[in-house]
């Protein structure tokens, strides 16, 4: 019992994590009511085991996995994975507290029954379990597994409203734009264990060195991470996934999915490091995403859109630091993701309280919400002015840490650094005002106290971190150390002086302040540029590109499916084209050769002769029956060349195969009705079509024939695998060779062909059982 | 079309094409010949019963009615001793007895587990060809009854429509 008095930490947190889930969906199937008590009681349950586990040392494990692969399922808790873990499992307790008052108004908005809770608490759960897994696992193929999970998780929290088209179009983008891009994940491990021969992190980093390879690498899997982070100019996602219930965006924006994807990049910042081009790169994209995020938030309406573009930009500061890198840099960004995940999720949720008290969804609707809900409004400005970086808040560290990062790369970053700041305390500083002041616009109707609490609670912790940085800074250096691959001091205090950072504080209030007071004049002109990137913007791309695909398959399908010709064709068309091309650039060194010959090969030729003239005759016939037979006439004939070619075993096959074959095409012939029969007997294919088959049928026709012809004369290796084959019979005790293949040399095979012959048969059946035929 | 000499010729050919399938599958591992022809042949044997006397006549056959289920029996044959090595702690399709060893013979037959794996083979090729094609024509029967029965119905409206 060594693993319950001295149990390992990484798996601890693993297991209670993805007991979340199930417990809850057990829950759901036992008693729909008892899920929401469930799902907070094993998210507190996860949350305390990462915790314990934080407390004590860095713990690893792993155990073999793909044994023929050298695949260690391999665990480790290390500052990083505590960091993610923490956030996961804490900012998840706030959620689905939030979540558990949340659901009912939800449920009874839409009409949906009781055992949805346990639909929504299990995949947000699996969400949590998967963000787990993903920051602990130090395999590639592992972390490829989490990171997918997370992918699939997040499609069924978006188009949770699933009779809604809007829900179901917005899952369908996050899924293709993540999962698509996370391909980017596959390939880079692919391509490092072309380099390192191994999937494992560790022992890839232990290696490091610049190569192209490596280079590329990294750089598929920060394709994948961008766009989970939905960074410029993939974050068209992001927004449209506002459609999910209110706790599945605080939780996609906080500390899952779109944290997910800073997380890789501070899990492979090694592999980062080692190219400077990969910095400078990171640095545009979080810049371009900064901005864009910034500016488009300014003029959004609806609040949640508001908020989405605000975590597309402030996870532009984020991608922004690791660019930069250096102590402040990537030690800031760590930091950055604590302080944004308390605040954005306490301003998400507030939005969702404020839409289920008023059924407002806009900043043009609302105002004064303060006289109805002081409490809602105090928590919320706690940490709206998080974000907005005023002092005695934990935000305040994160934009001096932000403008020491900057202040390292000179006057141009630490301007740019400046504008950006100012940009996010202009927007959420516009979405509170916009919110609880101003003149009462709308009836409030009371909400239940677990969807005002969370706000209070991270509100205060965002503020708590401003007086109490320790504990906060402790985790940020513990998870920048690992990344960094040093011990990293991050210097957080309040600083009385006129150092840069302060100095720069407090040009972001001044312009804050400026961009908020002066909305009027730059209100109109922002929309119209905004519109424009609209028309152009990546959304548009992904539109065009999504229905030019759909257009694609239907006009495939919609010509597959009209006939059997057609069908046949557009297989035997594209196969025959593939072949021919194959045939052309295989060098033909030795093939197409035409052998001697001789007297004693006459009867053979006689019959290859009479096999290919029954062959043609098949085509000529236009009434079923004499169709069936032409064509077993081919067969026998060819069975015939296998017996003179000295394979008895073969010949009595095929001659068995053909008499089978004839009287079940016979037996469906009499199913059918004779009406249908004799029409279509007398019915003449167009012009055009007879000749596109005559086509497509000479052009497969004739690949075929060439490339049976170069194999045929090709000396080929196979002949030694028969060879020795012939060699091993009687050690199997057989004599006879096809016999024996077929049940012991490749009895694989033959299992796999007799299961499918056995799928088929209850497949008959059951169709003609089912009455079909009738 | 159905004339006695046809009649007379499938029952007589039925136990020698039977006993010929036997052979085909028995002396497989020595000559020409596996499961999967013993299969097809024996099926044929009922095919021409099939065609001869019709489906009805077919069903009473002693045992024909669980021939179908010989596709399952025998999936389950060829899947046990292909796995069952893998339980032992050798790979899948690992013979009994082992190369170079001599087996229990009979014959030409020698008792060995690919033989096994031979009639399992055997069994779903055979069951195959008798249950589809028996399907076929007792649907075949079927849908002919419903057919005449349309026709009766639309004579009888036809009579109906008649004295109105």
């Amino acid at each position: 019992m060594s693993w319950l008095t001295d149990p390992n930490p990484a798996l601890a947190v693993l297991i209670a994590a993805m007991l979340a889930p199930l417990l809850t969906v057990l829950a759901g199937a036992w008693r729909p009511a008892s899920v929401r008590a469930v799902a907070v009681g094993t998210t507190a349950l996860a949350f305390g085991t990462a915790i314990w586990a934080t407390a004590i040392e860095p713990s690893t494990f792993s155990i073999m996995w793909i044994e023929t692969w050298n695949v260690q399922f391999e665990l480790a808790f290390d500052g990083l994975a505590a960091m993610y873990a923490l956030l996961a499992t804490g900012i998840g307790l706030f959620v689905v507290l939030y979540a558990a008052g949340y659901m009912p108004l939800h449920r009874e908005h839409k009409g949906r029954p009781l055992i949805d809770d346990a639909r929504f608490f299990g995949f947000l759960l699996l969400f949590m379990a998967s963000m787990v897994g993903l920051v602990m696992a130090q395999d590639l193929l592992l972390l490829f597994v989490f990171w997918d999970l997370t992918a699939v998780a997040s499609f069924f929290l978006i188009g949770f409203d699933r009779d809604e088209e809007d829900a179901r179009d917005s899952a369908l983008m996050a899924l293709l734009v993540t999962g698509i891009s996370a391909i980017g994940v596959l390939i880079g491990a692919l391509l490092l264990w072309q380099e390192y021969r191994t999937f494992s992190l560790p022992l890839i980093f232990e290696q490091t060195e610049t190569s192209v390879t490596v280079t590329w690498a990294t750089a598929l899997i920060l394709v994948a991470a961008l766009a989970k982070s939905a960074q410029f100019p993939f974050h068209f996602w992001l927004p449209r996934a506002m459609v999910a219930p209110t706790p599945v965006s605080s939780y996609l924006h906080s500390a899952a999915m779109v944290a997910a994807g800073v997380f890789l990049i501070g899990r492979i910042y090694p592999l980062i490091e080692l190219e400077p081009w990969l910095g400078d790169a990171l640095v545009v994209i979080g810049a371009a995403s900064m901005v864009v995020g910034g500016v488009v938030a300014l003029t959004r309406d609806v609040f949640k859109q508001v908020l989405a573009y605000s975590t597309i930009s402030q996870y532009g500061y984020v991608v922004v630091m690791f660019g930069l890198g250096g102590t402040y840099g990537v030690g800031g960004a760590m930091f950055y993701v604590i302080a944004h995940a308390l605040a954005k999720c306490a301003l998400f949720m507030t939005a969702g309280a404020l839409t289920e008290a008023t059924g407002k969804q806009t900043l043009s609707e609302s105002g004064g919400a303060v006289r109805a809900m002081p409490l809602l409004a105090f928590g919320s400005l706690l940490a709206a002015v998080g974000i907005m970086a005023l002092p005695l808040t934990i935000g305040f560290f994160k934009d001096e840490l932000f403008f020491a990062a900057a202040t390292e790369h000179g006057r141009a970053m630490q301007f740019f650094a400046v504008f950006g700041a100012a940009l996010s305390f202009a927007y959420i500083g516009r979405l509170w005002i916009g919110i609880f002041l101003g003149s009462v616009k709308q009836e409030h109707r009371p909400i239940g106290a677990l969807m005002t609490w969370p706000v209070v609670a991270l509100g205060i912790l965002t503020v708590l971190g401003g007086v109490w940085v320790q504990p906060f800074r402790e985790i940020a250096e513990r998870a920048a150390s690992v990344s960094y691959a040093q011990a990293i001091d991050l210097d957080i205090a309040y600083h009385f002086d006129a150092r840069p950072e302060n100095v720069m504080v407090l040009g972001v209030y001044g312009l804050g302040v400026v961009l908020l007071l002066t909305e009027r004049w730059w209100r109109n002109s922002m929309r119209a540029l905004v519109s424009i990137g609209e028309v152009i913007g990546p959304a548009h791309l992904y539109l065009l590109t999504l229905r030019a695909l759909v257009r694609l398959s239907d006009s495939v399908h919609d010509f597959e499916v009209r006939d059997l010709r057609s069908r046949i064709a557009s297989i035997l068309g594209p196969a025959g084209v593939l072949v021919g091309l194959a045939v052309i650039f295989t060098p033909t060194e030795g093939t197409f050769v035409v052998g001697p010959l001789q007297r004693s090969d006459i009867p053979l030729l006689t019959v290859i002769i009479a096999t290919a003239v029954s062959g043609v005759m098949v085509t000529f016939p236009r009434d079923h029956l004499r169709m069936v037979l032409t064509l077993s006439c081919v067969g026998y004939s060819l069975a015939v060349v296998y017996a003179f070619l000295g394979s008895p075993d073969v010949a009595l096959v095929a001659v068995l195969i053909e008499t089978i074959f004839a009287l079940v095409l016979i037996a469906i012939l009499v199913l059918m009705p004779r009406s249908i029969l004799r029409y279509e007997s007398r019915l003449r294919p167009a012009r055009w079509r007879l000749g596109r088959d005559v086509t497509v049928a000479t052009i497969a026709g004739l690949m075929a024939f060439f490339v049976a012809w170069s194999a045929l004369s090709r000396p080929s290796a196979s002949t030694t695998v028969i060879s020795r084959q012939i060699e091993l019979t009687p050690l199997a005790h057989g004599y006879d060779i096809v016999t024996v293949i077929l049940a012991d040399f490749r009895g694989f095979d033959t299992m796999g062909e007799i299961t499918v012959v056995a799928i088929a048969f209850l497949g008959i059946i059951s169709l003609i059982r089912a009455g079909r035929l009738r | 079309m159905t004339t006695e000499l046809y009649k007379v010729s499938a029952r007589i050919l039925l136990l020698p094409t039977l006993l010929v399938a036997l052979g085909v599958m028995v002396k497989g591992y020595a000559d020409p010949g596996d499961g999967f022809s013993a299969g097809v042949i024996a099926a044929l044997a009922f095919a021409l019963q099939l065609m001869v006397f019709g489906p009805g006549e077919l069903d009473r056959l002693p045992l024909i009615r669980y021939v179908p289920y010989a596709v399952f029996l025998g999936l389950i044959i060829s899947l046990l001793t292909a796995f069952v090595p893998s339980v032992m702690g050798q790979t899948l399709f690992t013979h009994w007895p082992p190369a170079g060893d001599s087996a229990p013979r009979f014959g030409t037959l020698e008792f060995i587990t690919a033989v096994a794996f031979d009639v399992g083979v055997f069994l779903i090729v055979f069951g195959f060809g008798v249950g589809v094609l028996s399907s076929f024509a007792r649907a075949e029967g079927r849908m002919r009854t419903s057919e005449e029965r349309v026709a009766r119905a639309r004579a009888a409206e036809g009579e109906a429509g008649n004295t109105t």
